[in-house]
């Protein structure tokens, strides 16, 4: 039976701010084969691959009022891909330059992006906020190096992302 | 991975699609099969199956191979997979083919050309609703329900179709001839209604509410429109099948699911005018444009069918209703989809690995929409013409229609190979350092 910690992040995000380092924080404080129970405002789908990438599970479920609960769950640890993604993920610096691309015409919005994100220097951070979820950008970002995170901000309208240059 | 990278072989769907829907509109022209011949004789079996197989699935798959994973933001289960279910679709479709035709001696007899051609297509769109069905169940919500309803629907189609392949070589003993006799307009509805046009509306939603910068439609309005729809397609067949099975009250099952399936058509409308009313984009692209004419075929098909049911003609009209619906609604839409989503796959696959280094062309600056559009507005008119051709019983009119809407899917088809290769991008801009011009025919991903 796995033993769970509690991540409430519900307050942060109502608040506008960025779970993310709160979420890695309590990550580095469990015990080997304990779990995390997270607490969002919308289903946290970039953290899902995160967390997978950390060896983690993931088994989410909505609670109402767009709210969710996730629980993930330790698998066989993949040591080399642990030390890869944590290298990455943790201690993500503020954004260098933030583009509010809501009211842009498709594809501007991934232009500029890509463009802003080109300019990034190592290790460096980019926050954009849209309209809906870049899903052609992803592979762009991929291909280039860049990590990112992103999800839907509360009130489902605007979609938040975060892109940080290879270190 | 995230996201949504190019599908590397949709183009070859579509380029297999257009192939077929020239020789469907090579047979209408030279008048093989409806009207010129009987609307159940082999050739329109042939001509039936050439336009909704060859073109409009094959073109559907591509498509669906493509936006699926946007739709749920997660790769497909399995791309190797797109290449060898399009080979088994082709082959099994030259297979039943040839078993038409050899069912009124025009070839050899050849009793296993039916059942063979029914094995490969079963295990082609086996294959293509695996892997979009596994892939749009990650995040089955809006559109991606549609999808999965609409593949549930083709699996249901190709199940009867099977059923009557066999049943025409002999193989399926007097149950299956049982199904052959009364089960065509079940197998009809369910290709027709629930794959091609559930999985279009979804497909659209999505496509409409992103080219036009608009919010997407609420779950729960499309949910219900979607609710209809499959509940229209599932009273169809479930009950029409019972209703076969007893020997009594099929056109009443049939009746109740066409009113479902008009209640279904106008809560799409809703959605639809609610997607237009709500856009960012002011200004309508040529592929919205020709996109409405699809939808006012599709209302016009709704109200032809209640026409013919209330004075009585719907039987000896309905093959002017399924054109108006296959080549109106359907077809109109999958050819103004195509020149949109062409433009954009080709726009992201060529300049996607540049963007942000190199100054790079619009999507718009890939299209000619000047151009374009008389050959669209030429196929439109000629497919309404069309209708009131087969409606007023002249089948020589209805040739000189079909030879229109083959001059404009000609002018369409040379507008989409001119933007595949770039024809319209002015130098520089055209193919800028580091730009790769796309194949013709496959994406490379």
């Amino acid at each position: 039976m796995t033993d769970y910690i509690d991540v409430d992040v519900r307050p942060i995000l109502r608040a506008g701010g960025e779970p993310f380092s709160v979420i890695m924080s309590a990550l580095q404080g469990l015990e080997p084969g304990q779990g995390l129970r997270l607490y969002a405002t919308f289903k946290p789908i970039p953290l899902f691959a995160v967390m997978e990438k950390k060896g983690f599970a993931h088994a989410e479920q909505a609670l109402g009022g767009g709210e969710w609960e996730v629980l993930f769950t330790p698998g066989e640890p993949r040591p080399e891909e642990v030390a890869a993604a944590g290298s990455s993920f943790d201690n993500w610096p503020a954004p260098a330059v933030t583009l509010d691309n809501r009211d842009l015409d498709p594809p501007e919005p991934m232009i500029r992006i890509l463009a802003e994100a080109d300019k990034l220097g190592p290790g460096e951070t980019l926050s954009a906020f849209l309209r809906r979820e870049p899903v052609f950008l992803f592979p762009q970002l991929e291909k280039r190096g860049f990590r990112w995170l992103g999800g839907f901000t509360p009130e489902g309208a605007t979609y938040e992302l975060t892109v940080r240059a290879p270190s | 991975m995230i996201g949504a990278s190019i599908s590397r072989w949709t183009m070859t769907y579509f380029a297999a699609a257009l192939a077929w829907l020239f020789v469907a509109l090579f047979m209408m022209v030279v008048g093989v099969g409806y009207p010129t011949a009987d609307i159940a004789s082999p050739d329109t079996l042939v001509l039936v199956h050439v336009t909704c197989i060859g073109w409009l699935s094959l073109a559907m798959c591509g498509a669906l191979f493509q936006f699926v994973p946007v739709l749920v933001a997660k790769p497909l289960f399995a791309e190797k997979w797109a290449l060898p279910a399009l080979a088994l679709l082709s082959v099994g479709l030259l297979s039943l083919l040839g078993g038409f035709l050899s069912l009124d001696g025009r070839l050899p007899t050849a009793f296993w050309s039916l059942p063979l051609g029914a094995v490969l297509l079963v295990a082609g769109f086996g294959l293509v609703v695996v892997d979009l069905g596994l892939t749009a169940w990650l995040r089955p919500t809006g559109p991606a329900r549609f999808v999965l309803v609409g593949l549930a629907c083709l699996g249901v189609t190709v199940v009867f179709g099977s059923f009557f392949a066999f049943a025409l070589s002999g193989w399926a003993g007097s149950f299956g001839d049982t199904v052959l006799a009364s089960g065509i307009p079940l197998h009809a509805i369910a290709g027709l209604g629930g794959w091609l046009t559930l999985t279009a509306m979804g497909v659209s939603y999505r496509l409409l509410a992103m080219f036009m910068l608009a919010p997407d439609v609420d779950d729960r309005q499309s949910r219900v429109t979607l609710a209809m729809g499959a509940m229209a397609v599932t009273f169809a067949v479930a009950g029409g099948a019972l209703a076969i099975g007893l020997a009594a009250g099929l056109p009443i099952v049939l009746s109740i699911a066409a009113l479902l399936g008009l209640v279904c058509a106008g809560l799409y409308g809703r959605d639809v005018a609610g997607i237009f009313r709500n856009r960012k984009r002011r200004q309508l692209e040529l592929n919205m444009r020709m996109a409405t004419l699809s939808f006012a075929s599709l209302a016009g098909a709704a109200l032809l069918g209640v026409a013919l049911v209330f004075f009585d003609g719907f039987t000896p009209h309905v093959g002017a209703f399924a054109f108006l619906a296959v080549f109106g609604w359907l077809s109109g839409l999958v050819l103004a989809k195509l020149y949109k989503i062409v433009a954009f796959l080709t726009w992201l696959e060529t300049y996607g690995p540049v963007m942000g280094r190199a100054p790079t062309p619009r999507v718009q600056d890939l299209v000619a929409e000047n151009r374009a559009t008389k050959w669209f507005v030429v196929y439109y008119a000629a497919v309404w013409l069309g209708t009131v051709a087969l409606l007023a019983g002249e089948p020589t009119a209805f040739r000189v229609a079909a030879a229109a809407m083959t001059v404009g899917v000609v002018g369409i088809v040379h507008e989409i190979v001119r933007i595949r290769r770039l024809c319209d991008v002015a130098s520089p801009l055209r193919l800028p350092a580091g730009a790769v011009p796309p194949h013709l025919l496959f994406a490379r991903n």
